[in-house]
């Protein structure tokens, strides 16, 4: 395995650890989920193609382990915990309590949305994809990408206080 | 006709998420100039963007922790190379030192001085002009060593600006004494005075299993102070230089 995938897997850790955050609401659980996902991409690197995207590569490896997780705590119930969810930066991400507020209802919303949801827009509104490499992450049609897209936005804008999400 | 109903909502997110060619969006543009509605709509989805966008950036102002580091690199990166020193916004981390032979990462047990608890070795206080800690918060850059004339270290992680001055994080390493004090110094309008010291046990700390990271909750020790002087995010290289030509008045 070449030093430059590894630096490079090195660099794309902090996004990584964002994209597991916003899926997980809970820090530990997501930093445990990237470990676990470098730790995959460590033992097979070739199936990285050289050429592509690391950060998508990843992105997918990420998902499908925390799918995997998912379904197996499902009769446990939920991994995530509210207190994490609001108070996981400790405000480090806002000058203002009433930013931090405003960023602890986001992240609250985020963790209601059902997990197809929540990764459609934790790849398109938190990591700036695309939705044709959204469909790609998820190994998804586009159109079931816009229309999860569309769904997850109709639950989260009433509950951040700005659109109804019902106009047509 | 574009201009007389109302866009299907798809079309006003694919706007918004950047997802159409220029010559679509520019239409969408047209449409929205007399259709305020769905203004308002593209609107509320580019803030929920810029909300969900903010609401889990905190990683990305981080370290990458140890543990993942060592994983990907291998365990024998020196420390010196582990923490991105002072990372553009990152807040109130309580630092790692990369001393020669010392693979200490912050995150151990930590106790915090308040200006009355006092601390043997960097005590809160105006700090003398003339000091080697004054000379160092003055002239030395974020990032860089410089050996005081009793031997210990004292390196600074970074600079924020305060509403009435600056603050500067700095650590002071005695290796001989086993100890690696982390302090914030802040001018406040006037000269350089300490206001918090955290002390850490390099034993102590050499002894705990693995070396913990950087960016955890224990590091999260000035935080407190910082949020209520109201300081802001790290300053980046310019900045900081710029403030330290200016001598650190605002």
């Amino acid at each position: 395995m070449s030093d430059s995938f590894r630096r490079d897997l090195v660099d794309l850790v902090p996004r990584l650890r964002r994209f597991a955050r916003s899926l997980v609401g809970n820090a530990q659980d997501a930093d445990d989920l990237v470990q676990a996902a470098c730790e995959r991409a460590l033992r097979s690197p070739d199936l990285f193609r050289p050429g592509t995207r690391m950060d998508s590569w990843m992105y997918r490896i990420i998902q499908n382990l925390w799918l995997d997780d998912r379904r197996r705590s499902r009769t446990r119930g939920t991994t995530i915990d509210p207190d994490d969810v609001y108070l996981s930066d400790e405000g480090k991400a806002a000058q203002q309590p009433e930013d931090r507020m405003m960023l602890a209802q986001v992240r609250g919303a985020m963790a209601s949305l059902p997990d197809a949801q929540r990764q459609v827009l934790a790849l398109i509104a938190v990591e700036g994809l695309s939705y044709k490499e959204t469909a790609e992450v998820l190994d998804v049609p586009i159109g079931t990408v816009m229309s999860r897209l569309s769904r997850a936005r109709e639950a989260l804008l009433p509950k951040l206080g700005l659109s109804e999400g019902r106009r047509q | 006709m574009i201009r007389h109903t109302a866009l299907d909502k798809d079309r006003l997110a694919a706007f918004a998420d950047g997802e159409l060619a220029p010559e679509e969006a520019a239409a969408v543009v047209m449409h929205l100039a007399d259709h305020p509605q769905d203004q308002a709509y593209v609107d509320d989805l580019m803030a929920a963007n810029a909300a969900l966008a903010q609401a889990f950036a905190a990683p990305l102002s981080e370290p990458v922790p140890q543990a993942l580091r060592d994983l990907i690199l291998g365990p024998s990166q020196p420390a010196a190379e582990v923490v991105a020193f002072p990372a553009a916004r990152r807040r109130g981390g309580v630092a790692v030192w990369g001393g020669p032979g010392l693979a200490l990462a912050a995150g151990l047990a930590v106790a915090v001085f308040l200006p009355n608890g006092g601390a043997p070795d960097l005590s809160p206080g105006p700090l003398a002009q003339g000091s080697d800690l004054h000379a160092a918060l003055q002239a030395l850059p974020a990032g860089e060593v410089q050996v005081m004339s009793d031997g210990a270290e004292v390196m600074i992680l970074g600079s924020l600006p305060t509403p009435d001055g600056y603050c500067r994080e700095i650590e002071v390493m005695r290796s001989d004494a086993g100890r690696l004090d982390a302090a914030l110094a802040c001018t406040r309008g006037q000269g350089w005075a300490v206001e918090v010291v955290i002390v850490e046990n390099l034993e102590e700390a050499a002894r705990s299993e693995g070396f913990g990271t950087a960016s955890g909750d224990e590091a999260q020790g000035f935080a407190p102070f910082l949020d209520r002087i109201g300081a802001g995010t790290f300053m980046s290289p310019e900045d900081e230089a710029a403030a330290m030509a200016g001598g650190w008045l605002r």
